[in-house]
This record gives structure tokens, sequence and C-alpha cells, in this order.
């Protein structure tokens, strides 16, 4: 037994004391917690936590297999992701208790706060007095047993799982129901109040999903785009928006799709490098003499991620692209010494063992968000929103869900998966910095933190992301794809990679920020050429999501949401994955990543430069005035690349 | 009439077009038939516009349908994923419906020149045609009794059937009567080189190589051995020998295999036995004709080479011995050796050597033309040696395929004309590509329909020499049709368009090097167009701002956020009213009628719809026209000294548009009117009046600017007119300060109809669909409208603001003052 005093010592030198103690299998009290959030968080070890007051925020969370006793209240978010193992509460617990458990055990001797158990996949929350308002808010399965009043809106959009209250139901959520409970159930119920103590005999109501809002009544049908210079061409009532209301018209919502804003809008192409016919002759030689290597993330301290040059693989999640594909990026972002991401869907083994170096996304839903995971990652990322479709969740239809997807995102199989819109702990600014907080609590500072947002409002998105401590930020343009989403959102919501990388540096600066916080710009940049714009304009490495994939294989169809892609990437159809090459398509994907090299190499030479971070504005010109408007670039419409740019060097 | 054809008229190269990429199909193919366009078009059921994109670059369409050896089929894309379209049996399909008759109109000659070509096979049938068409006579000399070449007698009638040459042959001669035949002419009798060179302003040398190469082995002389072109264009010529029981075809390539299958079916053989030096991974065979062999019983021998052939007692012994593969040699084909001591005997009856062709000519080696058993033949511009002399086919570059025979006649014959014209340096030959734009297959099952043979019928005992294959049935080349990704079109996305995929394509390709690659990158760094189209600033060019970090998104994930609107104490369900249809039937529009009043929204119009129950805003142009029955009457001459009202409670309002702007809203805040529109399109009141185009979008930021130097910003609520398509631009004016929207293009769209020049035509709209039809839009315009306020962080639509957008273009920022993305404020 270990007494940690933290009236002496600091939250993270307790936790660091405590996973040591627990890695001799010693048990540990706290004394003095004096209400500090983080308590306990990422232990995994089978020792008992006793906590002698009150702990903040996550208390307990991300750990696996300790028994954590807290005396008195718990704040926010205790038992978060749990994996397994058991938390007991003395008092009362604040909102969101058990958030996104996947197993285990939280015990609330008194009332809980709003949302509780929201996003949870498996195990068990128990309060014994009263929850507050929307009590399982988007479950996704376990059970929560309230043995007081239920609170308002009770099991809101829960998709799975069962809610059981011995009090009043107060009301039911969109999309419950009352159901049966079978003797079995009680008999289990009740096994498990006696395990922990807990005397109650009474009935209880359960609550499931009513199952009246997880399917679309009429599927859109499907069309292959017509090309996009239809809407240029024709008329104002052209034959594409025709074809849009006719088949609005048919199914009485939004269209979806895959693929990001179709639209034309300011983009890389309408800037031109200006390349000096004076200084290319010596290109032949750049991949040799330029320097592309760099680093990112150690902003805090944390062992930074190598990058061989300045370039990501985008977040793409397991679930939206087959798994095929997934470990054919992984495999060529390993071999081209880039950064592999795994978006929303979880970790996959093999996706972590092809790729050399992993970012690790957490989304709202928490799928298959966990803390074994979070310690085999380089990276771990927090998803605010992405460029295709800023301000909503994913979707992920039943048909997609297959066993072992489900068992990597942690939810039953074959349910109709839906992502919230945003974080069930993450209301604003503050709560995102004890958030980040929390991870780096769970995994002892040593991983690079990072934000994804979709263009928004990026002068003032930028400077919390700042504030809050985020060792790089992941910005994505409108043009940025997705597996699938509203047409309507596609097109109109959120403003270009132009303008975002563009209010982000402007906003960095209002603030004095220097530059210590690199920005990775994505949404369409297509090769090293865009590449070089962006990294022109100030972005400290790009992503590339969408051009990787048609580097294996994808034909833009844009039918990614359907779910039968016809190359095998985005499915889970086994029969339609076959068709995908993991071999043949990760050499493709390698080859190209290292054209891209080639690229940024030999124009960052052929601008004269011999390192990439020497790429200034002064190396570009706006050819629209649009461009020029966003970017401040001189605006030179009959700038024309010198003929012979590149001829001597291939 | 005459002009160039496309096959050798360079100028008519599509392949720069920006929204058109020749396909690997396309590519792949020599003489680069618009393969996309015409599986595209049998997909639509537009067959004889398959067969004109089949036959345009293609005389021998109805063979290649037959027996082509497809080099587009392993280059189609799919090939890679479930299997490639089946582009050759679709083309056979084609033909078989309706080559027999197709004819084109006669191009007769016009121009004084005359070209001899020698021999009427592919490359030569090719190179005629093309020169005739061209306006010249061409005098086309055969050897044979019938022109074809080895399309006619080489290939056997299983395969393809002699009328099917004919067929393609009857039509090449209907288009071209400048082509004049001489039957039965062969090089070196009659038809001498010098007189021809006299006589003819050029010479094309299309003799091909009909004679079979010995084996080279003691005894392949002898009576039981035959070269496998002759025997085929013996069998081909009508002959049907009885042969021995056994028969050994020695050789792995066509003509071995149709040489086996011809054995096969001829009287008294009982097995036939294919030899083979290399192993199976290395026959040249066409995978389609191995298994069509094997599947009508034909056995192989892998690794045998032939080393002599003794005459025994009415039959042979094949003596051979096996043989071991080695590293692969220059031609990329494996070097073999033969096993010492692993011989053995094959007895049989015929020996058949399919081991390759030559071209044999004296009157050609006579004048020095030949090297060794080719016409020595420039591939620069299929020149040989003597001046206005050319060569193509087998002849000049050795046996190869129909296809490349084909292409060697178009590329002769662009040099012949070039000569004949007086081009000293012609452009270099390349194969030009087209596009005829078919639209893309809109079928459901594109993705998932699997590959499909045609039916295999092999070999029938009855009718030995009938149709091996048969043709597909309607629906299964419809499916098949539908399987084509169609690389060549256009995408639909203007940022990921089809060049940008190919450029993104070729950088992966394992060939791609730096010359490749700084190739790619020079074009991508060339110039793009802007591709902003012309006019006025539309809703595309306004974005809406989402909430992150900064606002927050909205809880709970799925419900909508409230819609409902208040119009001056009208309560409607939904920001979105309805006009238009007082011109459509009458059926329809009391379908509509009815939609209009079920879904909580109101129609605006000069005349009520038939059984309208719910509010009217009725549209007049003279006080005096107001109607009582209307729930408001909206004046639309943009000024007024009283705004009419036929009882208590008719809420008066006006039309105003770009043109009355000012006067109007000042009218309308003097009047006190109840509710204002606002008509971007200037038309409303006329039929169909969104037909207009796109709107002015200025009308309404500015007559909030008006209303607010007034001091009136709510005096009235505003409902916006002019170019609503979907539930986003509505979302949009109410961002700008609307309150509503009103659509009639959009309604009339959903309702079923189509636009014609003269209005939204409801021609064949079955009425009991129209409302639930129209109904659906509704409900789908208000949830995008709500979608977005969403992501702004919004619970209701009124609630959007100026503040929650940004333009994308400048003249979007003047035209509505909401500052473009990117800055900071307007400049």
């Amino acid at each position: 037994m270990v007494t940690l005093d933290l009236a002496q010592i600091s939250v993270r030198d307790a936790n660091t004391a405590m996973r040591a103690a627990a890695a001799q299998g010693e048990d540990i009290e706290l004394v003095n917690p004096d209400a500090r959030h983080h308590l306990g968080v990422g232990l995994v070890a089978p020792v008992k936590v006793t906590i002698r007051g009150s702990a903040g925020y996550f208390c307990a969370g991300l750990s696996h297999g300790a028994r954590f006793e807290i005396d008195s209240n718990v704040g926010w978010g205790v038992g978060d992701s749990l994996y397994d193992g058991s938390v007991v509460v003395g008092g009362n617990a604040s909102a969101i208790a058990g958030v996104a458990l996947r197993g285990g055990e939280v015990v609330v001797k008194g009332n809980i706060g709003s949302r509780a158990g929201q996003v949870m996949k498996a195990g068990t929350l128990l309060c014994c007095g009263n929850a507050s308002f929307l009590a399982g808010y988007m479950m996704y399965g376990g059970r929560i047993i309230l043995l007081g009043d239920s609170g308002e809106r009770v099991g809101e959009d829960m998709s799975g799982g069962a809610i059981y209250v011995g009090g009043r139901v107060q009301s039911l959520g969109a999309d419950a129901k009352l159901a049966e409970i079978t003797p079995e159930e009680y008999a289990d119920i009740y096994a498990f109040l006696a395990k922990y103590g807990i005397a109650f005999e009474g009935g209880l109501q359960k609550i499931v999903n009513a199952g009246s809002k997880l399917r679309y009544g009429v599927n859109e049908p499907v069309s292959r785009p017509l090309s996009y210079t239809v809407a240029e061409e024709g008329t104002y009532w052209n034959a594409k928006v025709a074809e849009d209301i006719h088949a609005k018209a048919l199914i009485g919502r939004y269209r979806i799709r895959g693929y990001g804003a179709a639209k034309a809008a300011p983009h890389f192409n309408d800037i031109a490098l200006k390349i000096d016919p004076e200084r290319i002759h010596a290109a032949s030689d750049a991949l040799a003499t330029v320097n592309l290597k760099t680093t990112l993330g150690d902003r805090n301290g944390a062992k930074p991620l190598e990058l061989s040059m300045p370039v990501l693989i985008a977040p793409m999640s397991y679930g939206a692209l087959s798994k095929s594909t997934k470990i054919a990026l992984a495999r060529a972002s390993k071999l081209a010494g880039v950064v592999e991401n795994t978006g929303e869907g979880g970790m996959l083994p093999e996706q972590r063992a092809e790729a050399g170096q992993l970012i690790y996304q957490c989304l709202s839903g928490r799928l298959g968000w966990n803390i074994h995971d979070m310690l085999k990652a380089d990276g771990l990322e927090i998803y605010i929103s992405q460029g295709a479709k800023p301000g909503l969740g994913g979707q992920l239809m039943a048909k997609k869900v297959t066993k072992e997807l489900a068992a990597v995102r942690g939810i039953p199989e074959g349910i109709d998966l839906r992502s919230p819109s945003r974080h069930p702990d993450i209301m604003g600014a503050d709560d995102l910095v004890i958030k980040v907080e929390e991870f780096r609590e769970a995994t002892g500072y040593a991983k690079p933190i990072s934000i994804k947002m979709g263009a928004g409002r990026v002068r003032d998105d930028i400077k919390i992301a700042y504030k809050d401590g985020f060792d790089f930020v992941q910005l994505d343009g409108m043009q940025g794809s997705t597996g699938a989403a509203s047409t309507e959102v596609l097109e109109n919501m959120g403003i270009p990679t132009l303008a975002a990388i563009q209010e982000a540096l402007e906003g960095l600066r209002e603030i004095d920020a220097g530059d210590d916080m690199p920005i990775v710009l994505m949404g369409g940049v297509k090769d090293g050429v865009d590449a070089v714009k962006a990294l022109a304009l100030g972005a400290s490495a790009v992503a590339m999501g969408t051009a990787a994939l048609i580097a294996g294989g994808c034909i833009s169809c844009m039918q990614c949401h359907v779910g039968n892609c016809v190359v095998g990437i985005a499915t889970q159809d086994p029969e339609h994955e076959e068709r995908y090459k993991i071999d043949v398509q990760a050499k493709a994907i390698a080859r190209y990543l290292e054209a891209v090299r080639w690229q940024i190499a030999t124009l960052t030479k052929a601008l004269g430069h011999s390192d990439f971070r020497q790429l200034s504005r002064a190396d570009l010109v706006a050819l629209t005035p649009e461009a020029a408007a966003i970017t401040g670039l001189p605006y030179d419409p009959d700038y024309h690349p010198v003929e012979h740019v590149l001829t001597e060097v291939a | 009439m005459s002009c160039k054809p496309f096959s050798v008229d360079l100028s008519q190269d599509e392949s720069g077009l920006p929204h058109y990429q020749p396909p690997p199909c396309q590519v792949a193919c020599p003489i680069g038939t618009d393969v996309a366009s015409y599986v595209g078009l049998i997909w639509e059921g537009k067959t004889s516009e398959a067969l004109e994109a089949i036959t345009a670059t293609n005389p021998l369409s109805g063979v290649c349908g037959r027996v082509c050896d497809a080099p587009c089929e392993p280059a189609c894309r799919r090939a890679g994923a479930d299997g490639p379209v089946a582009i050759r049996a679709l083309k056979r399909h084609v033909l078989d419906a309706l080559g027999h008759d197709y004819r084109l109109p006669p191009v007769q000659p016009d121009k004084a020149k005359k070209v001899a070509i020698i021999g009427a096979g592919p490359a030569g049938l090719t190179a005629a045609q093309d020169i005739a068409l061209a306006g010249y006579h061409v005098d086309l000399y055969e050897a044979q009794s019938r022109p074809g070449g080895m399309a006619l007698w080489g290939i056997p009638d299983f395969r393809l059937p002699q009328k099917v040459v004919q067929d393609d042959i009857d039509r090449i001669f209907s288009r071209c009567p400048g082509i004049a035949l001489h039957l039965n002419s062969p090089l070196g009798d009659n038809v001498k080189l010098d007189d021809l060179s006299q006589s003819h302003d050029a010479v094309l040398l299309a003799i091909g190589a009909s004679a079979g190469k010995r084996l080279g082995v003691p005894g392949d002389d002898g009576a039981h051995v035959i070269d496998g072109v002759t025997f085929l264009n013996r069998v081909n010529g009508g002959e049907r020998p009885i042969l021995p029981k056994r028969v050994v075809v020695i050789g792995g390539g066509d003509v071995a295999m149709d040489a086996c299958r011809t054995a096969l079916r001829l009287p008294g053989v009982e097995k036939v036995i294919v030899a083979y030096r290399r192993g199976p991974e290395e026959i040249p065979a066409r995978a389609y004709e191995l298994h069509a062999a094997k599947a009508e019983g034909v056995e192989f021998l892998y690794n045998v080479a032939p080393v002599s052939i003794e005459e025994n007692k009415g039959g042979v012994a094949l003596k051979c011995r096996k043989t071991a593969l080695g590293a692969p040699g220059a031609d990329g084909r494996r070097a073999f050796s033969l096993v010492e001591g692993s011989d053995f005997d094959l007895a049989c009856g015929l020996v058949i050597a399919a081991v390759g062709q030559k071209a044999v000519s004296l009157e050609l080696a006579r004048h020095g033309l030949m090297d060794g058993d080719k016409i020595f033949t420039r591939s620069a511009d299929m020149g040989t040696r003597l001046p206005k002399v050319f060569a193509a086919g087998d002849a000049a570059f050795g046996s190869s395929t129909l296809v490349q025979a084909m292409f060697q006649g178009h590329k002769a014959a662009y040099y012949v004309l070039a000569a004949l014209e007086g081009i000293a340096h012609p452009a270099p030959y390349r194969t030009p590509y087209r596009t005829r734009n078919a639209p893309v297959a809109q079928d459901i099952l594109w993705e998932k329909l699997a590959p499909k043979e045609p039916p295999f019928l092999g070999l029938d005992k009855r009718d030995p020499f009938g149709d091996a294959e048969a043709d597909y049935d309607a629906r299964t080349a419809h499916e098949q049709a539908a399987r084509c990704y169609r690389c060549d079109t256009e995408t639909g996305s203007s940022d990921y368009t089809v060049k940008t995929r190919e450029s993104i394509f070729a950088l992966a390709r394992p060939e791609a090097g730096p010359t490749e690659i700084a190739a790619i990158t020079r074009t991508r760094l060339e110039k793009r167009p802007d591709l902003k189209p012309a006019g006025p600033a539309t809703f595309d060019e306004l974005v809406f701002l989402p909430a992150n970090l900064t606002r927050l998104v909205i809880d709970p994930y799925r419900e909508a956020c409230k819609s409902a609107t208040d119009l001056a104490g009208m309560k409607l369900a939904q920001p979105l009213l309805i006009a238009g249809f007082e011109d459509a039937p009458e059926a329809v529009a009391a379908a509509v009628a009815k939609t209009v009043a079920e879904t909580g929204t109101a129609y605006v119009g000069r005349r009520p719809l038939p059984g309208l129950s719910a509010p009217w805003l009725q549209i007049v142009s003279d006080p005096v026209a107001a109607d009582p029955a209307a729930a408001a009457i909206l004046l639309d001459v943009g000024e007024t000294t009283v705004l009419p009202r036929t009882r208590p409670g008719q809420l008066r309002g006006l039309i105003v548009t770009a043109a009355t702007l000012e006067k109007g809203i000042a009218c309308a805040l003097e009047q006190r009117a109840d509710l204002v529109v606002l008509d971007g399109s200037g038309a409303l009141g006329a039929a169909w009046a969104d037909l207009a185009g796109a709107p002015d979008l200025s009308i309404l930021p500015r007559a909030v600017e008006q209303m607010r130097a007034a001091r009136a910003e709510e005096a009235f609520p505003l409902i916006w007119f002019g170019g609503l398509r979907s539930g986003s631009d509505l979302a949009k004016m109410l961002a700008l300060g609307a309150s509503a929207g009103l659509v009639d293009v959009a309604a009339g769209l959903a309702a079923g109809g189509a636009i014609k020049p003269e209005g939204v035509d409801f021609t064949g709209v079955e009425a009991p669909e129209a409302g639930p039809r129209l109904a659906a839009y509704l409900k789908a315009a208000t949830s995008e409208c709500s979608m977005m306020a969403r992501c702004c962080g919004k619970t209701n639509v009124h609630n959007l603001e100026p503040e929650d957008l940004r333009t994308l273009s400048l003249r979007a920022q003047a035209a509505v003052g909401i500052v473009m993305a990117g800055r900071k404020k307007i400049a």
C-alpha cells in the first residue's frame, strides 16, 4: 500500500507514482485529493485505489482493471472510457458519469448529473439516487441502472443497450421506448446490486431504443454524378439542378454522396509558383540536396512525429474505408516515412503493425477509443470537425457495421451507427483544455496531441487551439472529402482551404503566437505542386487523403456512401473488398508519395531554396482576383510558367 | 464530298479536350476505338449509335466482334477489380444486331490520283477505305478468289462465320465506289511492281504473311506434316478431309488454337494434342481461346519440343524432347533448353506445324524489297526501299493481330495520303481519339454486376463448324455495359477532375520515372482557366461558417431545429411558399393545392389553385382586382399611393424588384405594409418567373439596409423570390434577412415537371404523384435549411444571420455585402 498526498505533490507526479506503484502490484491511497482532475487516469493494473475525499474531472478515466473507491463526490466524466475494473463513488457524480464506458462497473451511491452514460458501449453504470436529464444519451450498448428517478428524456437517441429505472421515468427521449424485463434480467441486476451491498428489491422499468429513426424510409436512387461542367456551362436551371430536385422529391430528404465540395471555389490552381528561369537549372539533384525532413508535435515536450517530408496521410476511418485500404495506406506511409492516421473508426491491429507512425483520432462517439491503443499510438488527435461536413457527426449504416468493425469500435454488431455532432465533454474551450490534459496525464506527456478542425471561423478557432496547448493543428478546408455527407453541407458549409490557412496564420499573428504551433493543411491537396503552394502560404505540412486513395485505385465516382465501392475501397462487403489488392495498391500509393517527394524537392529547388521551410509567399502569385483577395498575394493573371520548367531535371 | 476519314486526320483528335480523357481501353486499342462511348450507348439502348462509334475507325467491326484479341480488355481498369468489361463481346452484340444491313452513303472519288494496293486483307482493306474516302481511286489487287486475307482464310468458321467477314467487306465496297477490286491477281504474274509504279501515284504492299514456317527438324517436309496456315486455308476454302485419328499440333499461338479446334471438327479425328515448347504460363494463345480448346477436348502437352519426324506405317512418330526453361531473354520470353535423355515418341497420323508465318514474294525479292521473310519497311513512314512504295501488315512487320494490321493500314494510308498531297514531312502518325460523350450508365447495380462471358457453345457434332460462342441476350448486354467505369468522362467534381485523377494515377504508375513525373508536374504548373462562370453572383458563391470551437454545435444530434414561420400573423409550418402552377394542368394544380394545405404552407399567384384551402397571397397589378378570398394582396407595381385591402384582416403587401427597390421599400414603410416580396428575378407574376435565371441577390441586403436606415428593420417580413433551388439557398436568404422564400420552378420540377422553352411542362405527369413529390421536396428543403442552421449552432432557422455567411467571390461580396472567406473586412 502506497499513500500519496496531493497536498504535497502535483497530479502529474501523483499519476506517475501511481503507475509505478501499480506496476509493483501495490494498492494506493490518495489523501487530500482536493477535487483535483484526472486522478488515476490511464492506470492499467488490477490494484485498489482509495481516494480519501472528492475527485475532480475524469476520475479513473481511461483506466483498465483497477478498483477505485472515492469516499466523497466526483466531478464530471467519472470512469471516462473505462475499459474494465470498477469505480465506486460514495457521494454524488457530476455530468456524464460513465461516459463512453467500454466495460467495467461504475457505481454512484448518490445522484448523478446530466447525460450519464453518454456514448457508453458496454459495462454497467449504477446510480443509487436520481439522474438528471438525458441519461443514456446516444448510448451504443451496456446498461444503466437508475434506482431513483430517470430525469428528462432518458435514453435519447440511444441505439443499443438498456436503461433500468427504479423510480419515476420522467420522460422518454427521442427514439426510446419502454420494454419488458425478463426474470433473468432482474436476477442479474439484483445480483449486481448485492455485490456492491446495495439493498434494493423494487421493480424497474426498462428503456430501449425504439428503432424509429435508425433507417431512411426510401433509398436514394443511385446516380453516378453528372459532369460538374453541366452546372457551369448550362443555364441556371440546368440538368444537374433538375436531377437534384427530382431526387429530393422522391426521397424527401437531403441527398448524400462521397468526396468534398464539387463546385468551383478559390483553390490552389488559382495560385502559381513563381519559378525564376535563372534558378531552375540546378534542380535535378533536388532529392539529394533539398531538406524535406521535419518534425511535428514537440511544442509541449512530447516525442515528436518524424516526417521524411512535410506530408501526412489524412485521417480516414476504417469503416468509411475497407480494412484492406487502411492496411495499404499504413504500409505506404511507412515506406514513405510519413504518418498515418486512424480517423474515427478506432485502431486496427494490422494498421498499427504496418504503419511506421500512427496518429490515433478521438471523436465524439469515442468509437474504438481506449487506453491501450492510446499507448500504442505515436500521436493523439481530438477531432472537432472536418472540412467536408463541419458541424455534423458521422453515420454508418448497419450494413457496414460488420462483426470485426463493431469489435474495433467497441459497439454491438449490426447497429445503425450514429456519431454525435460534438464531444460529450467538450462544450467549449475550457473543457477542451481539460480534455487535452486528461490525455497527457493518461499517456505520461509523451505523445503529441493535435486537433483536427474543419474550416469555419478559423481566425477565432485557431486562437483557442493555441491557448489550449495543442502541439499542432490539422486544418481542413471545404475541399476536403468524406465517405458520406449531405451534398448541401459539402457544398455550402465551411470555407475553402486557401481561406483557412490565411485566417489561421492571421489569427495566430493577432495574438503574437509566433510559429510554435505548426499547421498541417488539408482539403484538396492533390500532389507535390499543391503541397509546395500550401507550404509557401505558411503551412508546416500538408495531409492528403483523397489523392492517396486515387493513387490506390479510387476512380472518383463519388459513390462512397453506397458501400458497394467498385474498386473495394469504400466498402465493408467482402466480395467488393476482395477486389482491392493490398500489395498492389500499397506500392502504388508509395510510388505516388515518392513522386510527391520528387515534386516538393524539385520545385523547392527550382524556386531557389535548399529547405522546404524557406518557401514563402514571395514564391507565389495569384491568378484570379479571388485568390488574390483571400491570400493577399499579388494578382498577376497573365503569369504563366516558364516553358522549359523542369525539362532539364528529368 | 470527300475529306480525310477520322483515323488519318490527326487534327480531329480530341484527347486535348479539357473534360475528356481517352480511357485505358481506347489507348490500348491500336485503332483508338471509342469503347467507352459505345459501351455507354449500348446501356442506353442506342444500338445504332453504338454501331457508328464502333465502325468509325474499324472497317472490320464484325470480324473484331468475333475474333479481336481485344487488348482493350486487359487494359480495362475493372480488370484489376472483378474482371474487365466484356468489350469485344459487346461489340459483337451490336454487330450481330445491325451489322448485316449497316451501310453508309457512298463517297465518290473526286481526285485524279490513283493508288495501287496489293492484298485485300485487313491492312490492305483498311488503307483502301481510308484512301478512297479521301477521294482517291484505289486499285486493290488480291491473289485469292475472294477478299479478306487472313480474316477470311485463316480463321475457322466456328469462330468467324464467313458471312460476317463478307458483311464487313460489302460495307467497305458499298461505301467506297472508288475502290476497284481485282481478284485472282497475285503480285508477279500479271501484276508487276514496275507497271504499278508507273500507272499509280503510290503503291502499298499489304500482301500478308501467309506462308507457314517449317518446324526446322528432320522430316518436317514429310507427307504427314502440314503447316497451320495452309491447313486452315484449305478448310476455310471448303475442304473437309478425313483426317487420321490422332493429330498433333505444334505451337502455342492463335493459329495453333484455331488449327487444333479445326482438326477436332474434321471427320476421323479422335484426339488432338497441342505440343508447346514452354509452359502453361508462357503460352501466347489468348486465355479465352485456350479455355475453349480445352473445353472442347484438346489435350495440351507443355515443355515439349519436336526433334524429328519419322514416317512409320501410315503415320509418323514425332520424336520429342522435354524442355527446361531459363531466364527471360531480350524479348521478355524465357529461353528454353532441351533436356538430355528425356526423349519420347508421340505417335500420330498428322502433324500440324503452327510455329509462325512468313511473307513470300519473288517479285518483291527481285526488286530488293525483302529483308528475310519480311518487306523492309520503315515504321517511321511505312516506306520501303523504293520511293512511293509503302508496306503494311504482316508482310511488313511480321505476323501480328488483326487490329494491329488495321492500325498499320490506317498508318500507311496516312503516309500515302501525305505523299499524294505533297506533304514532305508529315507529323508523325499517332492514333487519334474521339469521344461521343455518351452519358454514364445510371444503373443501380453497376458496382455489383459480375463479369459474364458470352455463352460458350463449343463443339456441336451435328454442326461442327457452327458458332462456338453465342451472342449475349439483350439484358445481359445491358448489364455488362453497365459495368463500365467510364474512365473517359468528366467527374462530378470541379476539384478532382478527370484530368487531375489521371495525373495522380500517372504519378503512381510503376513506370513513372523522373521524366514522366517532370512532364506531369509541368502540366500541373500550367495555368488553369478561371472556372467562375460569367453572370451575376449566385447562391453558390455564399458559404456558411460552421460552429467549431468558438460557437457550439447544437445537440441533440438528430433533432431538426425549428422552422415554423410567422408572416405578419400568418402561421406557416416552414419558411417556404409556393408559386407557379397557374398554367399547369388542372389535375396537377389541384394536387399541388392539396399539398400546399397539407404541408402548412401558402400559395402565391394571380389566381388561387383549384380547391386551395391554404392561404392564398394574391398578386395584383391593379388594386381593383384584389380578391376578398385572398389572405394577402401583393401589388406588383413597385409603389403605390394606397395598398389595397378588400376586407379587414387582409394582409397588404408589395412586390419589389431591383428596378423598384428603393421606392417600393419606402412606399411599404410609409403605407405600413404587412409584408414585402423581394423579387430577385424581376418577373414574379409572369408564368414560371424563375426561368429568368440567376436572381439579383443584392436587393435583399439593400432592402434590409434601407429599412435599417429608416429604423424600421422589423417593420414587415421580407419574402424572397428568385432562384431558390434547395434548402441551402433558402437558408442563405434567411441569414441575409428574409423571413421566408418563395419557389416556382423548383416546385414545378419537384411535382414532376420538366423545363421546356415555353415553361414547365407536365406532359406525362401523373397528378396523384405530383402532390406527394412536392411535399417530399418541401420536407427535404426544410430539413436542408435547418441542417445549415444547426451546423451554424442555431436552434431555429430564423436565427441565422449575416455573420454566419462568407462569400467566395468578389462579385458576391459586392452584391450582398458579406466579406469573402479568409478576409477580415471588405477592402
